[in-house]
């Protein structure tokens, strides 16, 4: 029953996505029209894609650090991320793919850094090192960015944070393409460790008693992870809580097992961002809203209620 | 004092205060000039000011236009225009303003647009005991206000009032009936464009184009491609001093837009169109030509 | 019938990272099915250690270490969790689940990468359930069992790796007599019925003298003594290795460490 109103959500969401829009497109040439073809439907496929890849890396993540309460961004790749996409501007580099790649190196940068940092501490990705690392590189990079900005030109850097905090005006189907290429590798990994994951649930000893290579787990879950985080980050900029607030839906519906959670968590998370995206297009039109925002706002209530769930249980 | 010093001194006094009620508008204190400025300060001078940094590129330009060019003895980085302002040393980008090397300057005067990094600014060199005096100019009505006070502060009322006319009547026009519509984009990613309220938009109103996102009050505002196609724009301008498209301009996604599909750019110089300025009435003429020379 | 050696540790000697001292030295044991071996000895006297090493998550710094003749270090963890079903004596309880859900989790080394839950991982979970007589719980929810009902779950989960050699960890630690007796019971009992072998860090000497075939003692990381528990667990040996003066007392044919008091003046 509930996959089939998850089914129904989809379908819902994905209508909704292409028939709603500030362009008045007739029913009837909505098959033909350049604006559902160049501009709506590949806003759709890629907020979706982009949502799914951010539930399972929330997922993933989650099982990871042990701990329900964690976001993709907490181990500090949007930091990483946006110190990426300043210095892109800052130094004026060329190319419609500056500002993502630069992004993605960030992220992946911030990913290093904090696995170090976890190495440094003598335990490899141990999950309290883990947050309190990506805290610190998030807050890190936080910091140069500003000093970045401080000394170079204004104007260039606001309409860098406002790509920063989410949007995918800038969906084309070159970006799909990318995604589509890219993403499949790190969540079929994931779906392997499916398994292993709800092992390490009950704690790394244990987990290597039942059988998990915990060490091996822990380094590929955490790189598949962040992988597909930055790369979400690349073409969409930082879009909190669906990482954070899907997984635990989720897990409400369907219970903790990984094998379920994965996909569950990548459809609902795909349902959630392609919804926040059409509300940010069409609840203040003309304008725009950053996707970020919408998130934000419709994830911090969400989040609160969750809590009270989780803590009463 | 001997009796004789003391006449000498009080006639002079009285001839500048004579001339300084012909001249009419603002009364001087103590044989001073003193304007009210933008942040509400009443700003007083004992004699019209020799030595004068700007810092905004409009003032450089003003300050020039109105004859008090050789007076100008600091500028930011930006101000190039006229020519001549390029050979006044340069105190850095001002932003914010460098106060010391401002101050190096040894201005009795330092012309400052009004923003919240500037009000900082000035506070500074206040205490510092430099004369600053600081203007709004987002809008073009402000230009002409703004003009008058830099000519009373600077003794340049005659030409500084001349010019002021033009750029109040030019101001006080009734926008020229459209016969196309525009289209600022300023960023692509987030698309950006340039709403009401701000001096582009009334550039183009006064040019007789229609910018399409009028109705939005603010200055500029964030929104989708497809709002931009919706409304299909003539044109799409470009602040920008190289004449080619724009790299979002081979993009499909974005050639969804006609203008960027048929390429109907206008390419408008920042030294001309970017900012207010006594070339106004310049930058208008300059958009009309282009709009009627386009196909 | 010659029983099937499990586990072989010969002249065991291991160091952590940075420690001043060997956490093991020259320490050995040999585990055969049919066999309810006892690791008995005071706090950081290595039993610990002893498991970790046995179990491949340490390397030893001189002898060896085999699980069915084969090195214990070349074994896939996955392998070795079809061999060796451990119940620690600590683990975390993240999210709620059910009890034949938790069971179900001892089958991961049974199954394939991607292939689903087989009508004979079942049966074993089943199995595993009735032989820890835990069949009436298996729709509980964790987080609403007792201590002892929890440490049979714990255990069939072990057992539903369907393993040859059961390690428990201080399994009874905090149980109350019934749940403790019960449990020695049980691991009694699957030795004798199903032949596995039986390896149990307590400090419950008096059970272990019971229940036990076999008591290693350590101290400060030597074996101090191993063999049948009435040959092993003497007045001298448990004074000195418990410091703290005991008399030993035989009961059904088992010797009994009783406490002293220490002070002389006592009532």
């Amino acid at each position: 029953m509930k996959y089939v109103l998850l089914a129904a959500a989809l379908l819902a969401t994905i209508a909704a996505a292409l028939l709603l829009g500030p362009a008045n497109v007739p029913l009837g040439e909505v098959l033909a029209s350049p604006i559902l073809w160049q501009l709506r439907l590949p806003r759709a496929v890629l907020a979706f894609l982009v949502g799914g890849a951010l539930g399972a890396s929330g997922v993933a993540l989650q099982a990871l650090v042990r701990n329900p309460l964690a976001d993709p961004f907490l181990l500090g790749l949007s930091g990483g991320a946006g110190l990426g996409a300043v210095v892109a501007i800052a130094l004026h580099l060329p190319g419609p793919w500056a500002l993502p790649l630069a992004a993605f190196v960030g992220a992946v940068g911030a990913m290093a850094l904090v696995y170090r940092l976890g190495l440094i501490g003598g335990a490899e990705l141990d999950p309290r090192i883990l947050l309190l690392g990506g805290v610190a590189v998030g807050a890190f990079a936080a910091a140069v960015t500003t000093a970045i900005v401080s000394l170079a030109e204004a104007t260039e850097l606001r309409n860098a944070f406002l790509w920063l905090w989410g949007g995918f005006s800038g969906a084309s189907w070159t970006t799909v393409l990318v995604i589509l290429v890219y993403a499949p590798v790190p969540l079929i990994v994931l779906a392997a460790a499916a398994r292993p994951l709800d092992l390490l649930a009950l704690g790394e000893e244990p987990a290597q008693y039942l059988g998990a290579d915990v060490r091996r787990l822990k380094r590929v879950v955490y790189l598949s992870a962040s992988l597909l985080t930055a790369a979400a980050v690349a073409v969409a900029g930082v879009i909190g809580f669906v990482g954070l607030i899907v997984p635990h839906v989720c897990r409400l519906l369907w219970g903790r097992l990984h094998r379920t959670l994965f996909p569950t968590a990548f459809l609902a998370g795909g349902i959630l961002l392609t919804t926040a995206d059409t509300l940010a297009r069409t609840v203040v039109a003309p304008r725009e809203l950053p996707v970020g925002i919408v998130t934000a706002l419709v994830g911090v209530p969400l989040f609160a209620f969750l809590l009270r769930r989780w803590s009463v249980s | 004092m001997r009796r004789s010093t003391q006449r000498t001194h009080l006639a002079a006094l009285l001839a500048l205060a004579v001339g300084a009620c012909a001249r009419g508008e603002h009364v001087p204190v103590r044989g001073g000039l003193a304007v009210t400025d933008d942040a509400g300060r009443r700003v007083t001078l004992a004699v019209s000011a020799r030595r004068v940094v700007s810092l905004l590129p409009t003032f450089t330009e003003i300050l020039f236009a109105i004859g008090a060019g050789d007076r100008v003895v600091g500028r930011t980085a930006w101000c190039d225009y006229p020519p001549e302002a390029l050979t006044v040393p340069s105190v850095g980008d001002g932003m914010p303003p460098s106060v010391e090397a401002v101050a190096a300057r040894h201005p009795d005067l330092v012309v400052l647009y009004r923003s919240g990094p500037n009000v900082a600014a000035a506070e500074q060199l206040e205490r510092l005991g430099i004369r600053t005096v600081l203007f709004d100019l987002n809008l073009l009505e402000q230009l002409g206000p703004a003009t008058r006070r830099l000519g009373v502060l600077t003794g340049q009322e005659k030409r500084a009032d001349s010019l002021a006319r033009v750029m109040d009547s030019l101001a006080s026009q009734p926008p020229t009936p459209s016969t196309r519509s525009l289209v600022f984009i300023v960023w692509d990613n987030p698309p950006i464009v340039i709403g009401a309220g701000s001096y582009l938009d009334r550039l183009a109103a006064l040019a007789g184009a229609r910018n399409v996102f009028h109705d939005v009050s603010s200055p500029s505002a964030q929104v989708s491609i497809e709002t931009i196609a919706a409304r299909d724009p003539d044109f799409v301008a470009v602040l920008t001093d190289s004449a080619v498209p724009p790299r979002y301009a081979t993009r499909p996604e974005w050639r969804v837009v006609r203008a960027v599909r048929t390429a109907r750019f206008l390419f408008l110089p920042g030294q001309l169109f970017g900012r207010p300025g006594p070339r106004a009435a310049e930058a208008i003429r300059e958009l009309r030509r282009r709009l009627e020379a386009a196909p | 019938m010659e029983r099937e050696l499990i586990v072989a540790v010969r002249d065991l000697t291991c160091r952590y990272a940075g420690a001043p001292r060997d956490a093991l030295l020259g320490v050995s044991l040999e585990v055969r099915s049919g066999e309810f071996h006892a690791l008995l000895g005071p706090n950081g006297s290595g039993k610990t250690t002893l498991l970790r090493a046995a179990l491949g998550l340490v390397a030893p710094v001189q002898g060896r270490v085999e699980v069915l003749a084969r090195p214990a270090g070349d074994w896939s963890r996955r392998d070795l969790a079809r061999v060796v079903g451990v119940v620690p004596q600590r683990e975390e309880s993240l999210f709620p689940q059910r009890v034949h859900e938790a069971v179900l989790l001892g089958r991961y080394p049974h199954l394939s990468l991607f292939g689903g839950v087989r009508a004979a991982d079942r049966a074993a979970v089943e199995r595993a359930l009735v032989a820890c007589d835990a069949v009436d719980l298996a729709d509980r929810w964790l987080w609403t069992l007792s201590g002892g009902e929890y440490q049979r779950v714990r255990l069939a989960r072990a057992l539903a790796q369907e393993p040859k050699l059961l390690v428990l960890d201080e399994p009874t630690a905090s149980l109350d007599l019934r749940h403790e007796m019960e449990l020695f019971e049980l691991v009694r009992a699957l030795v004798d019925g199903q032949g596995l072998a039986a390896l149990m860090i307590t400090h419950h000497v008096n059970l272990a003298a019971r229940f036990a075939d076999q008591v290693l003692i350590l101290a400060e990381g030597r074996a101090v003594a191993r063999g049948a528990p009435a040959d092993v667990l003497t007045r001298e040996t448990v004074e000195r290795v418990f410091s703290w003066p005991v008399a030993i007392e035989p009961f059904e044919g088992r010797p009994q460490m009783i406490p002293l008091r220490q002070r002389k003046d006592a009532p």
